[in-house]
């Protein structure tokens, strides 16, 4: 006989609560966690979409991107003996459009890559975001540095960069605009042990984004609050499987005393927390799932599978330690205590 | 025969640094399918024999007999297994799984005694056994639904459907009025007496006596009186 399944179906209401509070509870841990992951690639998307490997900037840059610049030998040879290295140039800047409307940017420029997108002489590939502003191909850019005009070629999904909307452009018009003949970073793919270069220090992606003015702060604090709310969550779970099993104490004693095996009574609460939990979470993720898809354009919300999975197994392992801590007590149990104890 | 033996059965319960001795060395036998009574004050240490007979707690000393086996000695799991399988429990109160129905109730006890019964045929003596409890119209029924007296029944068919060897009662009529505790007393007499049940009740109530084959009656830690 189940009587995990037994209880539930008498106590139906009882189990709907507290399986609405892990739904809702969860169902905001992942949302918070999306809109976390999701203003981490607004952020640095440009750099955290990158393949594995390692960044190379200006020992003498004193980890600043922006004041690094790369000797061109001293690139040229870096090219040919890196297979699939890119040098790249990061800068602010502004697009005016047709209109006269100023919009920020940030101009990436690269070498041949098939990382970055290849762009021609006075033409332009920006981010999605840039559409909602109501550019479209074909229109035509300007920038007070450069002489020319800027051609919209196309659009990319989610590149960012400090916030700002990525602007691919040519390495000869951002040399113009920059005043600038040397790149700023070599990238090399695959290379996850740092090649010791003179005169330029490496930084693995990880190592690259902390060098972002603000990134590490603004990390900091949304790492913390979905932490927080995990911690949160998963304590009220512990806690409500704990009161949930310690109510019956008086129940359990009798069912020992008739000879019930006390791993019989452990089975029941692993079995309805097991159940409670993964039909909560599944829901939650189901409709955190659905969330992801339907989010507006603009809104900055990033949530994976992977994510979400993760964090629900978190849960589960909190919610059996809570049910386990519970059991202790159980095992414990004297029948003869819930026989004196009265009524159930 | 002597199904069930206890002797020189001693329980102590330390009180802070007070040796508080509740048994003091009690020897008792029960007869196979007889209705033995514990009577005495409260206080007297009738209770406490109950549970250490049924295995409920420990003796701190003396020797608990069953089948010639000694409780003392036997491991936790034992002890369950004999609860199980050849002990009936009634309480004070029914102490019914508030989330089964009757049928269910039965059906665990069967479930908890092991029972080798295929499905149907424990259904078949589910139902024997509530139309003996006069419970058969119930089955369907949860524990928050039925009266006293009807808890108290569902509670004897519990006890008795494994078919045990041995039926512990403490004060089974307690929480009944006095024209349901004689319905109670009779049934339990009744069913014990046809299935050759030995039963061992505690009672306060001068009244159920009637229902014993023995009384035996109590006073401070000591059997004072065998009738």
């Amino acid at each position: 006989m189940n009587l995990a399944f037994k209880e539930i179906k008498k106590n139906k209401v009882r189990f709907l609560i507290l399986g609405s509070i892990i739904f809702l509870v969860s169902l905001l841990t992942f949302i918070i966690s999306g809109l976390a992951n999701g203003l981490s690639q607004d952020n640095a998307s440009l750099i955290k979409d990158l393949p594995e490997g390692q960044l190379y900037m200006n020992e003498d840059a004193e980890e600043a991107y922006t004041l690094s610049k790369i000797n061109s030998s001293l690139q040229e040879e870096l090219l040919t003996d890196y297979k699939d290295a890119t040098a790249l140039s990061i800068q602010m800047g502004i697009l005016n459009d047709h209109k006269g409307k100023q919009q920020s940017v940030v101009f990436v420029t690269s070498t041949e890559s098939k990382n970055f997108k290849d762009v021609k002489d006075g033409e332009i590939i920006l981010d999605q975001s840039m559409k909602e502003k109501g550019i479209e191909i074909g229109d035509t850019l300007t920038n007070p540095q450069f002489s020319g005009e800027f051609t919209v070629k196309g659009f990319v999904d989610q590149t960012k960069f400090s916030h700002a909307a990525v602007a691919f452009i040519n390495i000869e018009n951002y040399k113009e605009i920059y005043r600038v003949n040397e790149m700023q970073l070599v990238f090399v793919p695959k290379d996850n042990s740092p090649q010791e270069i003179s005169g330029l220090r490496s930084f693995s992606k990880q190592e690259f984004l902390k060098t972002i003015p603000s990134y590490n702060a603004e990390q900091m604090t949304l790492n913390m609050i979905v932490w927080f709310l995990v911690v949160t969550s998963g304590m009220l779970f512990a806690i409500f499987f704990y009161m949930m099993n310690v109510q019956k104490i008086g129940l359990f004693g009798i069912l020992k005393a008739i000879g019930l095996k006390t791993s019989r009574l452990f089975t029941m609460m692993w079995t309805q927390m097991i159940f409670i939990t993964t039909t909560s979470l599944a829901l939650s993720i189901a409709i955190s799932q659905g969330f992801n898809l339907i989010t507006p354009e603009g809104m900055p919300f990033n949530l994976s599978i992977e994510t979400t999975l993760s964090l629900s197994v978190v849960f589960l392992v909190i919610a059996f330690i809570g049910t386990t801590i519970a059991s202790l007590q159980i095992r414990k149990v004297e029948p003869l205590q819930a026989i004196q104890q009265g009524e159930i | 025969m002597s199904l069930f033996t206890l002797n020189e059965v001693k329980k102590t319960f330390n009180n802070g640094q007070i040796k508080e001795e509740i048994l003091k060395g009690v020897n008792l036998f029960l007869r196979e399918g007889e209705v033995t009574a514990l009577v005495g004050s409260s206080g007297s240490g009738k209770s406490t024999l109950l549970t250490i007979a049924a295995g409920l707690q420990s003796a701190s000393d003396g020797e608990v007999l069953f089948e010639g086996k000694n409780l003392s000695q036997m491991d936790e799991e034992s002890i369950r297994k004999i609860r199980a399988t050849d002990f009936g429990f009634i309480f004070q109160f029914a102490h019914l799984v508030p989330f089964l129905t009757v049928e269910e109730q039965l059906l665990l006890m069967l479930d908890v005694s092991e029972s080798k019964l295929k499905k149907h045929e424990q259904m078949s003596v589910v139902e024997r056994i509530l139309q003996l409890v006069g419970m058969e119209h119930r089955k369907n029924a949860y524990p928050s639904s039925l009266s006293g007296g009807e808890k108290q029944r569902v509670a004897i068919a519990r006890a008795i459907i494994h078919k045990p060897k041995v039926l512990f009662a403490d004060e089974p009529t307690a929480s009944l009025d006095s024209k349901r505790s004689k319905d109670v007393m009779a049934l339990i007499r009744e069913i014990t007496k046809n299935l050759k049940i030995t039963t061992l009740f505690v009672t306060h109530d001068e009244e159920m006596l009637s229902y014993a084959d023995h009384i035996i009656k109590m006073s401070d830690g000591l059997i004072v009186q065998h009738s």
